[in-house]
């Protein structure tokens, strides 16, 4: 509809046309370049990150997936998902409540729920930490602090993501479901629930990438052999980044590419992410 | 005697200081067709949400075949509903939609295979089981919503403004046809609507709903012919209106100071302010005062045009504005705007009616 706006003739005269072009490019230059230059690093020969990379070899590759690299990142694959299906599951309910009923401290809830959104992370990391040893959970520091911080800091995407879903479902359809003799839970499962399962998907994918990219609040809470793969990363720059760092930082950036690449083949939640195709 | 197929007994319902539905008792007749019909806002809608259950009433009861249902939640009801937006499931191919109410009455699946095939025959959409509902036209998503309805054999049949979203003529054949679809199934029926001219052509009888309250019940020509309120007047087709008062000889004496001899109901009393009502269709305008019947002075203001009728606007000497409405039969109107004329009707068209406190 909007590609008559711009018609070839007036692309071929304006010079908001040109403008719009150089922007566009600008952002392709400093969000892509990047990555594709930290890959050609990773394939340097020599010790050092040199760009354009000098000769080729696999080594940096070899080190980075070696079970010191590996081991972080699968625990940042358990904790992004394990963050993800409880953030979904918490803010289905949260969702129903804050955005169907109206009742006293909804305002507040809603604060309290939507709240770290806007928090620093590194304050709720620090918090976390402080609260975990003043109450004597210190042994828990570590993989279970993690997920607690990670659930706290993801589950408004996922509150969000569910709302809306609930709200752009047409108003009557469960009075229609409960006219045609469903109980309420026979309404959620056939009608409401297929319904908003885009909005659950995405939440839970807004979540894993959240809680995969965190390094924030993770760095406060992680432990020896319980280190998220963003936190071991930072502590590998103290010695300077060499190559390996490169290779590894592909990896990371591929994994939850390819994650969510795959939710989307098997649920096609691109409704949500690109916008309602539905019209 | 058997129970009525509906039955609200002093049925309320209060949002905070404000009531919806303010006291309605009705009794609706198995195989009935009946009409809410009220401006927005008049509770009809409301009415038609307790009916279904998907509120409890403040106060009052609901029977359905004489057992009480107004604490039951919907799903226990066996009513069937059509919504103005329809309310497909827009998952769900428009077979799916009309088995969703087989389904969850666990009935086994060839019948509902059967029964969703009748359905969908009843309403004129073979063939179109497998479409979704956003393949569909208004029209014929609002026949699978008719479909999904009755096929369930619902006890009553609730339709809350299901033609309101169609075009016009669309609209005027689906109220024939879901007339005759009702007619044909002797399927109970409360129907929802402000459109007077719906509510007319469809129904057996007519609730005409005001402020919470039913003003007037009535067979459609009961209500037209004789209307008990200046409300119920005014709402459905035209009328002329004029201020008058009951005098102690029982007639009514008119602003303008003219006393005609019409029939006045025996719960006005003498000295109340009335109305004398009359269809701007049942007037004429005649050049010199009649002998009979009611005769009203005033100049014409404004003669319109409106292809099968002519409109005549009546600036009469009482103050009061006149309306008369003629058939075009193809001659030039006789009158000029400015002329003086005569309002004239025979009293057998005239009512008088309370007028409001």
């Amino acid at each position: 509809m909007n590609a008559r706006i711009f018609s070839a003739r007036w692309r071929a005269t304006s010079g908001p046309w040109a403008l719009l072009c150089t922007v566009v490019a600008f952002v392709y230059v400093f969000s892509l370049g990047p990555i594709l230059i930290t890959t050609a690093v990773s394939f340097n020969q020599t010790n050092r990150s040199f760009f354009p990379p000098r000769g080729f070899s696999l080594r940096w590759w070899e080190r980075a997936l070696t079970p010191e690299w590996l081991d972080p990142l699968l625990f940042s694959l358990k904790l992004g998902t394990f963050t993800a299906l409880l953030s979904t599951l918490l803010a289905l309910p949260l969702a129903f409540a804050l955005y169907r009923y109206r009742f006293r401290g909804r305002e507040a809830l809603v604060a309290l729920t939507l709240g770290p959104l806007m928090l620093p992370t590194l304050v709720t990391g620090v918090g976390l930490l402080q609260l975990f040893q003043y109450v004597g959970w210190r042994e828990h520091i570590g993989f279970a602090a993690l997920l607690v911080g990670h659930v706290v800091i993801c589950m408004p995407f996922a509150v969000r993501t569910v709302s809306i879903s609930l709200q752009t479902l047409p108003p009557n359809l469960e009075l229609a479901a409960a006219s045609l003799g469903a109980t309420p839970v026979r309404t959620l499962r056939h009608i409401v629930f297929p319904l908003i399962k885009s909005g659950l998907v995405a939440g839970a994918v807004f979540a894993f990438i959240h809680s995969f990219t965190d390094v924030n609040l993770s760095i406060f809470l992680a432990r020896p052999g319980e280190v998220p793969i963003t936190v071991k990363i930072l502590g590998f720059l103290e010695f300077g980044f060499a190559p390996t760092l490169a290779a590894v930082s592909v990896i990371t950036l591929l994994l939850p590419l390819i994650l969510v690449a795959i939710v989307e083949r098997v649920s096609g939640l691109g409704d949500f992410i690109y916008g309602d195709r539905r019209g | 005697m058997a129970d009525p197929a509906l039955r609200l007994v002093g049925i309320e319902k209060h949002y905070a200081t404000v009531a919806a539905v303010a006291g309605i008792n009705l009794e609706v007749n198995e195989g009935e067709f009946v009409t809410l019909l009220g401006p927005s806002g008049c509770g009809k809608t409301t009415t038609l949400g307790l009916i279904a259950g998907f509120f409890p009433p403040t106060a009052g009861e609901i029977y359905l075949k004489g057992r009480p249902v107004a604490d039951l939640p919907s799903f226990r009801r066996d009513i069937g509903v059509v919504f103005q937006d329809y309310a497909l499931f827009p998952h769900m191919s428009a077979a799916a939609n009309v088995a969703f109410g087989l389904r969850m009455r666990n009935v086994p699946q060839p019948e509902i295979t059967k029964r969703v095939a009748d359905a969908l025959d009843l309403v004129q959409l073979v063939g179109l089981g497998e479409r979704r509902p956003l393949q569909m036209s208004g029209g014929q998503r609002q026949r699978v919503a008719l479909a999904r309805a009755l096929v369930i054999n619902p006890t009553v049949l609730l339709l809350d403004e299901p033609l309101s979203n169609l075009d016009l003529k669309l609209r005027e054949e689906m109220r024939i046809e879901i007339a005759a679809i009702q007619r044909r199934l002797g399927i109970t029926t409360v129907f929802v609507t402000h459109d007077q001219s719906e509510a007319l052509v469809m129904s057996n009888r007519i609730a005409v709903m005001n402020a919470g309250r039913i003003e007037q019940i009535g067979e459609p020509a009961d209500i037209y012919e004789r209307p008990a309120t200046r409300f119920v007047a005014e709402f459905i087709g035209r009328m002329n209106m004029f201020a008058g008062q009951v005098t102690p000889a029982r007639t009514v004496r008119t602003a303008a100071g003219t006393e005609i001899d019409l029939p006045v109901p025996a719960s006005i009393v003498t000295g109340a302010e009335v109305h004398v009502a009359v269809r701007p269709e049942r007037t004429r305008l005649v050049r010199d005062k009649p002998a009979d019947g009611l005769a009203l002075r005033g100049a014409l203001r404004q003669v319109l045009y409106l292809g099968a009728t002519r409109e005549f606007h009546v600036a009469l000497d009482a103050g009061q504005r006149g309306l008369v409405e003629t058939p075009n039969d193809g001659a030039a109107p006789s009158f000029e705007t400015g002329a003086t004329v005569w309002l004239a009707a025979s009293f057998a068209n005239c009512r008088v009616l309370p007028a409001p406190s």
